[in-house]
């Protein structure tokens, strides 16, 4: 494919940068996918508390854990931006780093979103606050899967010598969409687990 | 991505190499050439369109008097094909329409030598094929969006498999999109800032844009509804037998104001393509670009989807729905300026032309009629007004990309397409789709419901309801007539020239057909929105 790819070259002009932009428009549509679901939660629940029903039994969302995923992606969006500088400084020690702290806050936020999903006891085809409450910490978990995987890849293409001072692109796409994800759970946090 | 990491002196040599020819299943399943993907969009698009315009027919024959007339076998059948007919008339072949031209068109009109992501643009091509098959089998599987007369468990199973389908259309159109809102985005040419970039890449980026915020909500409603059918307690679908409820939570796409950024590239072709019939320069290139803005703006509609309550009756969706015919008609006044300021064409009008303002003022037309129906005293909404104005933007972006496809057929296909045929076929889709459009809308004045199952209590209804069957018919014989002028133009093709509209942007300035890489050079510093009017190229003005 050396051939093709060479053809594919852009004009000798700086523009945005490609990787950057398409990430942007992607991390919007993941924002507008994963807020849509939100909405349907919210709105669903202001009904019900219209209609005088309740949505969840009282003390069975705890604050603690979810509190703790807010913090640990707070310390994430650090480390990520901590990448994108290192690389930016051609500092490969400190970028790998960061990069692996941020994959392993992936994994902690997984580990205790999974817990919480077990600690409530909810069934999918329980009440219509339940059901919901499954959709939205599943579809969380897509986007958070998804944001993982896409800053393992760049690790790698990092590990194997790609990505510079000059070409921060990838690095700094991963970081962009790992921001997003940060952001859908911080709002959820406060629309779920604060406000219940 | 490998494109922006070539270093620019490596990409200047090879941009007139070559891309391997695209014949075979295998390199049409492989292809990074920008044309190669557009073509497969255009293509299935195309027989998506005759496949939807027989479907419509069929659906405005039962509708005549659903007692008397079953061509569907049933209740169930008739909603899943009027359903069928909706969905697929805008997701699977007006946007798909103008995401293939814009595929091939907007990366040249830049001045790229390829799209951003081809790989992905690829995907998304091949994804809209599949998700379409996926959903009109799963359709004729028993499937659908939901059903009026309850359903058994495979055909639970189907409905399944259609949300699934529609979904992976919907993600297929975002792909693509991104693909090419990035293109515009990021790799315009030397001296091309955004108010300088060509009328139809800046609809699809702007089009492209309300597509890629609006959609995904929608995928979310399929998520929850997919969810909710397969493990869930039937919450909002009424599982086991799913109702009209699941459509409905889904219908918002294709009621106002969302559906009418299924049209607004319409205002991007018409406002690239006057311009060179007129022989001159847009009377106001910017302000067409804020009404472009504008006409985006006031199509975004996730909002107004019945999981938020009912808000047609609220004083946004009333603003919105008289809103939106603003800018249209300041755009088709802004290009009759243009055409009356520069030169008439003399004797038969080209396709093209009338193919693009016959879109225009179908687009009107149905901002018009939806400005009517967000009226509460008139009581148009739950009327076949509703089916009139998604109708009648339908027809707009089926007549609007097809004056494109007209018009750029030297650049998508390397020929050019018959002017007499073509003249033919616009006539008959404009008229068609008034004739559906309309009488649908005049209908509901009258009450008559949308879902018809039984006849229209009124002899007015009854009356317009022949009309808009008539009015499918003759879409029908225009999309015959489209298609059988672009089937006829491979069998005959005759010598298109490079340019022979005499054409004002770069897309213009290649070979026909394109070689790989579009440009044999990389094009001189731009200094307008029409680059090739410029008689000099220089490095003075223009913003980089």
């Amino acid at each position: 494919m050396t051939a093709t790819t060479t053809q594919l070259a852009a004009p000798a002009i700086r523009r945005p940068r490609t990787v950057l932009v398409g990430t942007m428009f992607a991390s919007g549509a993941a924002l507008m996918a994963y807020f849509g679901v939100l909405a349907v939660y919210v709105s669903e629940r202001a009904a019900a508390r219209d209609a005088g029903e309740e949505w969840f039994p009282e003390g069975v969302i705890e604050l603690g854990p979810s509190g703790w995923i807010f913090w640990t992606l707070v310390l994430a969006a650090f480390t990520v931006q901590w990448a994108v500088q290192a690389i930016r400084n051609d500092d490969r020690p400190n970028a790998y780093i960061a990069l692996a702290l941020t994959g392993m806050f992936g994994a902690a936020v997984f580990n205790q979103l999974w817990f919480i999903i077990n600690d409530t006891g909810f069934a999918l085809a329980g009440t219509q606050g339940q059901f919901l409450f499954f959709v939205m910490t599943g579809t969380y978990i897509v986007f958070l899967i998804g944001a993982v995987v896409f800053l393992a890849l760049t690790t790698m293409r990092a590990l194997f010598g790609q990505f510079g001072p000059s070409q921060d692109d990838g690095v700094a796409a991963a970081a962009m969409f790992w921001h997003a994800v940060s952001i859908m759970y911080w709002v959820t946090w406060i629309a779920i687990f604060v406000t219940k | 991505m490998t494109m922006t990491e070539a270093p620019p002196s490596e990409a200047a040599e090879s941009s007139a190499a070559p891309l391997p020819a695209v014949g075979g299943l295998y390199d049409w399943l492989t292809t990074s050439d920008h044309k190669a993907i557009g073509r497969i969009w255009l293509r299935f698009g195309a027989l998506s369109l005759l496949f939807f315009s027989v479907i419509g027919v069929l659906v405005s024959f039962e509708r005549l008097d659903a007692d008397a007339i079953d061509v569907f076998g049933g209740v169930n059948s008739y909603f899943q094909m009027w359903s069928l007919y909706r969905f697929g008339i805008v997701l699977m072949v007006a946007i798909p329409l103008f995401v293939g031209l814009a595929t091939i068109i907007a990366p040249m009109q830049v001045g790229s030598t390829n799209i951003a992501f081809p790989r992905a643009a690829l995907a998304a091509a091949w994804g809209y094929v599949l998700g379409s098959l996926i959903t009109v089998i799963s359709v004729l599987a028993g499937g659908g969006w939901g059903a009026l007369d309850g359903v058994s468990g495979d055909e639970a199973d189907a409905i399944r498999l259609t949300l699934l389908g529609t979904g992976m259309v919907m993600v297929s159109i975002i792909l693509g999109t991104i693909c090419i809102v990035t293109t515009v985005v990021s790799l315009r040419t030397s001296g091309m800032g955004l108010t300088k970039v060509p009328l139809f890449a800046w609809s699809m980026l702007v089009a492209g844009s309300v597509w890629v915020l609006t959609l995904p909500v929608a995928i979310a409603n399929i998520a929850v509804l997919y969810i909710d059918l397969s493990g869930g307690a039937g919450l909002f679908v009424g599982a086991p037998n799913p109702s009209f409820d699941l459509y409905a939570q889904l219908a918002w796409i294709l009621d106002q104001p969302a559906v009418y950024a299924a049209a607004v590239p319409v205002l991007g072709i018409a406002g690239s393509v006057i311009p060179v019939v007129a022989k001159g320069r847009q009377v106001s290139h910017e302000a067409m670009m804020i009404l472009l803005g504008l006409a985006g703006l006031l199509a975004i509609g996730g909002w107004s989807q019945p999981f938020f309550g009912d808000e047609r009756d609220t004083l946004v969706y009333i603003a919105f729905g008289v809103a939106a015919m603003v800018p249209v008609l300041a755009s088709l006044g802004g290009n009759s300026a243009t055409l009356v300021s520069g030169e008439a064409p003399v004797g038969i009008p080209p396709a093209h032309m009338i193919g693009v303002l016959g879109s225009m003022l179908l687009f009107l037309a149905a901002t018009a009629a939806g400005a009517l129906r967000v009226i509460d005293p008139l009581d148009l909404i739950g009327t076949t007004a509703d089916t009139g104005v998604l109708n009648l933007v339908a027809v707009a972006a089926i007549l609007g990309s097809l004056g494109g496809w007209w018009f750029w057929a030297p650049k998508t296909d390397g020929r050019l397409f018959s002017g007499i045929q073509g003249l033919g076929a616009m006539i008959l889709l404009l008229l068609g789709g008034v004739l559906l459009g309309a009488t649908d809308v005049i209908a509901g004045f009258v009450d008559t419901p949308d879902v018809l199952l039984a006849s229209a209590d009124d002899s007015l209804g009854d009356a317009m309801i022949v009309l808009s069957m008539i009015g499918s018919i003759v879409v029908l014989l225009g999309v015959l007539g489209a298609l059988g002028a672009i089937t006829l133009a491979y069998v005959k093709p005759g010598e298109a020239g490079d340019d022979p509209w005499g054409g004002h942007t770069l897309e213009w300035a290649t070979a026909t057909p394109p070689p790989a890489g579009n440009f044999a050079e990389p094009p001189a510093r731009v200094r307008s929105e029409a680059p090739l009017l410029d008689e000099t190229p220089g490095d003075e003005g223009g913003e980089s």
